[in-house]
């Protein structure tokens, strides 16, 4: 996802396969919308360029900060959403965000049960396997096999902290600094920060370091 | 820094219910019912016993209402809640430290 | 509890604690319907015609086997239509009609 190349959303009319029955749908109930002006044309194409703009490197910039800011990362846990605004990151919706810290005693990890509640604004939108049974049903039950098949081990003396989103509360996790990162700069910190560390699933780890 | 909810030094006298039910701290029981329809409290939480985390300020909706399309009126308070897996899960394999934090609106807590 | 009361009060989404299988780590590109259905999602909340929590109940409203077989946001798409025909915003026949035209004007 982070790769993908989104100046092309629209692929060439030439080699298009004819729309299927809910493309049309949607095409239809758009247009209908529009022609009773209860949304214009505009919205939606803005939108999608907000949608665009949205992936976990701002995240990933969220939390290089906290870790060199400590006066940020007090701000961030204390109100998710103001910290990030902060940093000219807007909330397009109503929601919330908590940020959650993994420390030496506490891993978080994070899921929606019942559909697909993401942090949006900061991270984009979430995978596939996200939104999908396997990891919705398990991750409440059984979180460390969960963890294990993501290739995470955390200690028994460690509590993982699973924390289920209902309502206008989003959550981030913000995961441990690695150590041997002492001398990094900020932006060498965020290149590390996947998105799988701030959903709670992998650890930051040094391997994980884009070389840009 | 984020303004907390009232702003500090306005003295706000509170009406009748704008109290949070409940603070950190606090023993609760998540209800046991059954709505047809709608709902956003998952089945597995369901008459458990939890403790209550944090209070979610400002106060909100019930989006169990919201549901319905009413997206104003009278609002509650959601309260983050937290359970051991152990008291999830008979027989939890995992450690006995390992919790769930989830948010409740207030028409679903008692009292213990 | 009968099968049927069971069906009723557990909505078909609601599956936290259910036994299911390995994680794959699955993942698409949006396609570009699905990026306008997830836009248009947003802009309805924004404008409050169909907020999020009602997306969310319109397509618990499917039923087990509709949300079972369709895909992310064709669920979305299908509540979205009933949610518009419930309030009176849309009627089953002039999406219908709509439908048709869009269809034509794309097979040309």
């Amino acid at each position: 996802m982070d790769d993908h190349d989104h100046s092309h959303p629209h692929p060439a009319a030439a080699d298009e396969a004819p729309p299927g029955y809910y493309e049309i749908m949607e095409t239809a109930i758009r247009e209908l919308l529009i022609e009773k002006k209860l949304i214009a044309p505009g919205e939606i194409r803005r939108q999608i360029e907000v949608l665009d703009s949205r992936t976990p490197a701002l995240g990933a910039k969220v939390v290089a900060r906290a870790w060199v800011d400590p006066g940020f990362r007090a701000r961030l846990l204390t109100n998710g959403r103001a910290a990030c605004e902060e940093l000219g990151i807007s909330f397009y919706d109503d929601t919330q965000l908590i940020v959650l810290e993994n420390t030496d005693k506490v891993h978080n990890l994070i899921v929606c049960t019942l559909c697909s509640c993401y942090p949006r604004p900061v991270l984009g939108l979430p995978p596939d396997w996200y939104k999908a049974r396997p990891y919705r049903a398990r991750a409440v039950r059984e979180p460390r096999k969960v963890l294990s098949e993501f290739g995470t081990e955390i200690p028994e003396d460690v509590e993982i902290r699973v924390s289920d989103s209902t309502a206008i509360q989003r959550y981030l996790v913000l995961p441990q600094r690695p150590a041997g990162t002492e001398d990094f700069t900020e932006e060498q910190l965020a290149a590390m920060v996947t998105r799988d560390a701030m959903i709670g699933v992998v650890k930051v780890n040094l391997e994980h370091r884009i070389d840009s | 820094m984020p303004i907390p909810f009232p702003a500090p030094g306005l003295n706000v006298v509170k009406a009748l219910g704008e109290e949070p039910a409940f603070k950190a701290g606090d023993s609760v029981r998540i209800s046991v019912r059954y709505p047809v329809g709608h709902y956003r409290v998952p089945a597995y939480i369901r008459g458990k016993l939890a403790t209550v985390d944090a209070v979610m300020e400002p106060p909100a909706v019930n989006n169990e209402e919201e549901g319905f399309g009413r997206n104003a009126g009278c609002k509650g308070h959601y309260f983050r809640v937290a359970i051991p897996l152990t008291a999830l899960w008979p027989g939890y394999a995992g450690s006995l430290l390992d919790s769930l934090r989830i948010e409740v609106f207030e028409t679903w807590l008692e009292r213990v | 509890m009968s099968q049927t009361e069971h069906l009723l009060k557990t909505l078909p989404n609601d599956i936290g604690g259910l036994p299911a299988d390995r994680i794959e780590r699955i993942d698409h590109e949006l396609e570009p319907w699905e990026k306008r259905c997830h836009a248009l999602a947003d802009v309805l909340d924004f404008h409050k015609i169909i907020s999020t929590e009602e997306k969310r109940r319109g397509v618990e409203s499917l039923g087990a086997e509709l949300i079972g077989k369709l895909t992310y946001y064709e669920r979305w798409v299908v509540a979205f239509a009933n949610i518009l025909f419930q309030k009176g915003i849309l009627t089953p026949e002039e999406l219908a009609k709509k439908m048709d035209e869009v269809e034509r004007r794309q097979a040309e």
